[in-house]
């Protein structure tokens, strides 16, 4: 469809087997995104949605197919060399935040960085100014259970965004928050899509985030329905 | 942390009784009886286990000025006698020393109950409570003594008791009878006779110090004639020497299970973090930690907490140590006093731990508790994230 795709899947597939029991989740996924896409993936419950994510993400290991992130595949890689794609390429938001309660607002955002090796100094610089860039800088030095859902996400995205990845997975990131969070969260992400060029790639059910994006893939039963680029765009009201 | 901080605070508290302990029995026979190292004859001995005489003891006395760490030393002529008293008698042993040398290995002086203890002039014995009921005998009756060493032939002395003392042990109050050197030559017909030189060597705290004692030893070896030999405390009093060597594998037992005890909770305890953690982990993972670098958060957390256990263990140990000798010591419970009066022992235990066995407690714990933590950090390395961050407890 499109050239130099940043991400590209070719006839993945996943089986879950439990005991005997086989369950397809994904049976033949064709995909291609390009980089600084807004993209979402749809489809109802259980139409394998997520495990497209976590595949994407190196999370998981497709049961056949591959997935080529920048031409590399990610079947070639080992754990190590997958773990470290994940630091430096990939962002990861969850539908659950899944922030470390141990570790205050600005230690959460500067984790990955911590991971990467980056020196305190300019973690903590990085860190504050990703922070008053999403207007939350505040709770710098709050830790998460002292913040609402909404800020936590947030946070949740400071974290994704920092170490400027090749693309943002984010997993039903609107799925534990009300109407207005959601919308807030959604435009702020559309932000630092067209202003910094930053690669969404949304797993929702959440048809405030669908009228949102810039191309709309459905799933059912682990097939892509339809693959949709959206002109008319809604932003906050 | 309290995994850690447990067994070293026990280890450090153990090896302050055991090292008191050692401390005292090493006392007890040095200072009562032996001396560090004693110099003698190498003849047989003779009838009686009389030790061979030696004629001229100033030529060991000669040698000794010219050996390095000596602290003291002084002469004695140990004979072994009949005393009697009327129709009553009994075999002792006379112990003939210099009363204002002898402190350092006789506690004589500090034992005396009725009289007093021996000047070097004096013409009379000191004898034990023991000795003096089986003699029916008190301060200021005569005694007569029968010689018979098997080198000098039979002799016979009347002397007073100018001194009653309370032996630490019944043998001893029964058996040993002090007197001047000067009245047990008397005792050996002759002017010069000494059956031992014993010396107590510098520096010396316990049994932990053998290397000084042994380094003297080497020089007595090298300067005395062939035909002195020079014996230590441990050939000298071989029950105390073997007591030590069976305390030494006891105390490494009970080590080792100490550690494998704190090993084993370590280990449990992490791999309880570990697996109520899993969802942490699980992110940490997902967020492009390496397994290497998982490992390496396990491991640094169990060395922190292992750490300051260890400290916390040690500087516990060493206070309650410290407390205890605050108030002078650990006193011994009833049945305990009688089995150390009758070793010759002190009824208060004075505690003792050595700057090494409190940072080898210390480091060896923390040491096996990173051990342990290698396990459950393996195992977080091994998760897969996905299926961790799904983990419910």
């Amino acid at each position: 469809m499109l050239s130099n795709p940043l991400i590209e899947t070719k006839d993945l597939r996943k089986v879950y087997t439990s005991g005997t029991v086989e369950t397809p989740a994904l049976r033949g996924i064709d995909l291609e995104l390009i980089k600084g896409e807004f993209t979402a993936i749809a489809g109802p419950s259980g139409s394998g949605k997520s495990t497209l994510l976590h595949l994407l993400g190196g999370l998981d290991r497709p049961t056949s197919g591959d997935i080529l992130l920048e031409g590399k595949a990610l079947s070639t890689l080992s754990k190590d060399e997958l773990a470290r794609l994940r630091l430096t390429n990939i962002g990861f938001v969850f539908q659950a935040y899944n922030l470390i309660p141990v570790l205050t607002v600005l230690e959460n955002t500067a984790f990955v960085l911590e991971l990467q090796g980056i020196v305190r100094s300019e973690r903590i610089a990085r860190a504050r100014a990703i922070l008053s860039e999403l207007g939350i800088e505040q709770y710098a030095n709050q830790y998460p259970n002292r913040i609402s859902g909404g800020q936590q996400q947030r946070v949740a995205v400071a974290r994704a965004v920092i170490a400027t990845p090749a693309i943002v997975l984010a997993d039903e990131p609107t799925a534990n928050l009300d109407t207005a969070t959601s919308l807030d969260l959604i435009d702020l992400m559309r932000r630092l899509n067209t202003e910094r060029g930053a690669t969404f790639l949304f797993a929702t059910h959440d048809s405030r985030l669908l009228g949102r994006v810039s191309r709309l893939v459905t799933i059912v039963d682990g097939l892509i329905a339809s693959d949709e680029e959206q002109q008319d765009i809604k932003s906050a009201p | 942390m309290l995994a850690v901080l447990i067994p070293v605070y026990t280890l450090v508290v153990m090896f302050g009784f055991a090292g008191g302990n050692l401390r005292d029995m090493f006392d007890t026979a040095t200072r009562i009886d032996t001396g560090h190292i004693q110099i003698r004859h190498v003849a047989e001995k003779g009838a009686g286990a009389a030790l061979p005489l030696i004629q001229d003891p100033a030529k060991i006395i000669a040698a000794l000025d010219q050996t390095e760490g000596i602290e003291w030393d002084t002469i004695r002529l140990d004979l072994p006698a009949l005393v009697s008293v009327g129709d009553r008698s009994q075999t002792i042993l006379v112990q003939g020393v210099v009363p204002e040398e002898i402190d350092p290995i006789s506690p004589m002086r500090g034992l005396i109950t009725d009289g007093r203890y021996l000047q070097n002039t004096d013409d009379g014995v000191v004898i034990g409570e023991e000795l003096a009921g089986l003699l029916k005998v008190g301060v200021g009756s005569e005694i007569v003594i029968l010689g018979a060493h098997p080198e000098t032939g039979l002799s016979v002395l009347r002397v007073p008791v100018i001194g009653i003392y309370n032996a630490p042990t019944t043998e001893m109050g029964r058996m040993v009878v002090q007197t001047p050197l000067a009245v047990a030559r008397r005792l050996a017909n002759s002017q010069s006779a000494a059956t031992a030189v014993v010396v107590r060597v510098k520096g010396v705290t316990g049994p932990w110090d053998v290397g000084r004692i042994e380094h003297v030893e080497a020089q007595l070896r090298d300067k005395l004639p062939a035909q002195y030999e020079v014996l230590d405390w441990r050939e000298l009093a071989p029950q105390v020497a073997s007591y030590m060597r069976i305390m030494k594998p006891a105390l490494f037992i009970f080590a080792a299970i100490f550690f494998a005890l704190g090993g084993l909770v370590v280990l449990n305890t992490l791999y309880l973090s570990v697996m109520e953690r899993t969802r942490e982990l699980g992110l940490v993972i997902s967020l492009g930690a390496s397994r290497w670098r998982v490992i390496r958060m396990i491991l640094t957390e169990a060395g922190l907490l292992a750490g300051m256990g260890a400290a916390y263990g040690a500087l516990g140990g060493v206070i309650l140590i410290w407390i205890v000798e605050a108030f002078g010591g650990f006193p011994l419970p009833g049945a305990a006093i009688a089995f150390a009066k009758a070793v010759g022992m002190n009824s208060v235990l004075h505690l003792r731990v050595t700057v090494s066995q409190v940072v080898l407690s210390a480091a060896a714990m923390a040491g096996i508790a990173i051990i342990a933590a290698w396990y459950p950090a393996l195992r977080a390395a091994k998760l897969e994230p996905v299926e961790a961050m799904r983990y419910v407890e």
